[in-house]
């Protein structure tokens, strides 16, 4: 039996706000007399994850997934229920706790910009103490990995959104990190280099056993790598289990995006519950039911179309079906 | 202590990117010198001492004053700290295993060892330029002194500004905090004026502020003057520190718990 790395039982946290007034008046008002509301961010989340799982934790923005995170790492302190990371309650900021996780943030950066990766590394080897033979094994090891062996002396600020982020996932993974923190790791990214991290995450976890903790808008990324999803909203986690018996319960239906040369195309369609969503000049986009997108792109080829894409249901429509469907007996 | 030594250490190769930064902050030391020259010069036409000064210890005060001033970048650890807290990335510092405030420190000195190098060529530069008669002690127990207060004083700058920086965990802004903290190191640091013109009662006040040991006292000590102050003056600023190390960790422990990392 694998042991158990993240543990958490009826955690919550809450945050206290100003309530400001409108207006100058307000302002003033609020110089000597303030009033605060209670904001709970996270409300009794029970987790348990063992050691080499990958999860995807989902919600739409304000859920709380990133609050989560941040207790789980120990930025911020929970305001009540009982945390273990890796046997460490993770707001002890411990060096001995930091040195064996690791978090990647899509938006923030842990690397010098004004330096190359290779500066920045050597930095990191020293800060968290990692011998020359590992660190030379590691870092030749991730380098070849991610094919980034031309950058390595290039000025990280020079460098493009897709070099960066596998250069932060360097960095992070320099230590050998017993859980892997990724909050959006593709967000900004195109397709080609969205692909690429993706391969690399799973490589990582399959081989080195590392726990990955990943948070994403991107279907794409839950779907290829977490064998288990976690979803939460309005702070309190609505289901918890197995990804693909989360999409193929919840997610009932696709987008399908088709652009035409020709303005106006006249389309008449036999699919059942296929939806006309948007019409412009050269583009339709239709909403159907997953058993008949098939039905529907085999009619849509029959027309001159220039480009056909299929999306996958956004995460908000998904957490909104949850919902409306009963969650007690997932959570 | 090795990961310390790599921080200041990659703190001065970042240093040494800007290549514009130091060609000014050198421009910056040359001008505040050549200041000095023109302003006293002027005094000292008529007159052969002001105070304790003839016109040659007074440049020599003014060129060790101003290179121990320019060591002090300690600024930038409150502006950094500040901003890292409003716009939530001040997480960047809590998840890697190292002491913050050590850190700080380490970056403080990388920076500060990189610029000392610059400042020391342009203040040999003018001293060989105006042919200085350059007055300094001789005597190695008050250089010691001195160097160990120097070494203090700049510790307590630092920790000063990590402790201002921590209070945007209380406080929206810390401008104000800065700005009074600016205004009396000016003043204290004689920096501008020699404290030894002031009235002594002022002095004495002064000599009970930290601000007093970071560039003036050494000043002095180094420039043959205050002999007598040497040991007291490494006793006070240490005592400074240790309170400011208290005052650091109670606000660390009771304010940390405030950081909401909003962004993350």
């Amino acid at each position: 039996m694998k042991r158990t790395v993240i543990e958490t039982n009826h955690l919550v946290k809450t945050y206290r706000r100003y309530k400001k007034k409108e207006g100058i008046r307000g302002s003033l008002t609020g110089l000597w007399k303030r009033e605060y509301e209670e904001k709970t961010a996270i409300s009794q989340i029970d987790l348990s994850i063992s050691e080499g799982e990958f999860i995807g934790l989902i919600g739409p923005n304000g859920a709380g997934k990133t609050t989560l995170i941040k207790m789980l790492t120990g930025i911020i302190a929970p305001t009540q229920g009982h945390l273990d990371v890796l046997g460490y309650y993770p707001n002890d900021l411990k060096n001995e706790f930091k040195k064996q996780y690791a978090v990647v943030m899509g938006q923030k950066s842990q690397l010098f910009f004004e330096l190359t990766l290779n500066d920045t590394l050597r930095l990191f080897k020293e800060i968290y103490e990692i011998s020359e033979e590992d660190f030379q094994k590691n870092k030749n090891y991730f380098v070849k990995l991610f094919g980034v062996e031309d950058l390595m002396d290039v000025q990280v600020r020079t460098l493009s959104l897709g070099e960066r982020m596998k250069m932060e996932l360097i960095a992070a993974l320099l230590h050998n990190p017993k859980i892997l923190f990724l909050d959006e790791p593709t967000i900004g990214l195109d397709a080609v280099a969205s692909k690429q991290i993706r391969k690399f995450l799973k490589e990582i976890n399959q081989k080195n056993g590392t726990t990955i903790i990943l948070t994403s808008h991107y279907m794409e990324d839950i779907k290829a790598l977490c064998k288990r999803t976690v979803v939460v909203n309005h702070g309190s986690k609505i289901y918890d289990g197995e990804t693909q018996e989360l999409f193929n319960r919840y997610q009932k239906n696709k987008k399908i995006i088709v652009t035409f040369d020709e303005q106006d195309m006249d389309i008449t369609l036999k699919t059942p519950n296929a939806v006309l969503l948007e019409n412009t000049l050269h583009k339709k986009i239709y909403k159907v039911s997953k058993r008949s997108a098939k039905d529907l792109l085999a009619e849509l080829m029959e027309y001159d179309t220039k480009d056909i894409a299929v999306e996958e249901e956004e995460i908000g429509v998904i957490v909104e079906r949850i919902y409306q469907e009963g969650s007690a007996c997932h959570a | 202590m090795r990961k310390y030594l790599e921080v200041s250490k990659t703190y001065m190769k970042t240093q040494l990117v800007w290549r514009a930064d130091v060609l000014f902050n050198m421009i910056f030391t040359i001008s505040k010198i050549l200041f000095a020259y023109l302003l006293w010069g002027m005094v000292f036409q008529n007159k052969e001492t002001v105070g304790q000064f003839t016109f040659h210890s007074m440049l020599s005060y003014y060129i060790i004053s101003s290179f121990l001033s320019q060591l002090d970048m300690s600024e930038g650890i409150s502006r950094e700290i500040h901003d890292r807290i409003r716009n939530g990335t001040f997480s960047k510092y809590l998840v890697i295993p190292v002491s913050v405030e050590k850190y700080f420190a380490a970056m403080e000195f990388g920076i500060a060892a990189f610029y000392s190098v610059f400042d020391f060529l342009a203040a040999i530069i003018w001293i060989l330029i105006f042919r200085i008669r350059f007055v300094f002690s001789t005597d190695i127990r008050v250089i010691l002194c001195a160097l160990i207060i120097t070494a203090l004083g700049m510790l307590f700058m630092v920790q000063l500004n990590f402790y201002l920086g921590l209070l945007t965990l209380k406080y929206q802004g810390i401008g104000t905090f800065l700005m009074i903290k600016n205004n009396l190191a000016a003043l204290i640091t004689g920096t501008i004026i020699p404290l030894a013109l002031f009235p002594d009662a002022i002095v004495k006040v002064m000599q009970l502020l930290p601000f007093y040991y970071v560039t003036y006292l050494p000043a002095m000590l180094l420039t043959g003057m205050y002999q007598n102050e040497a040991a007291a003056g490494v006793a006070v600023i240490a005592v400074w520190c240790l309170a400011m190390q208290f005052v650091i960790t109670v606000t660390w422990k009771k304010y940390l718990r405030k950081y909401d990392g909003v962004g993350i």
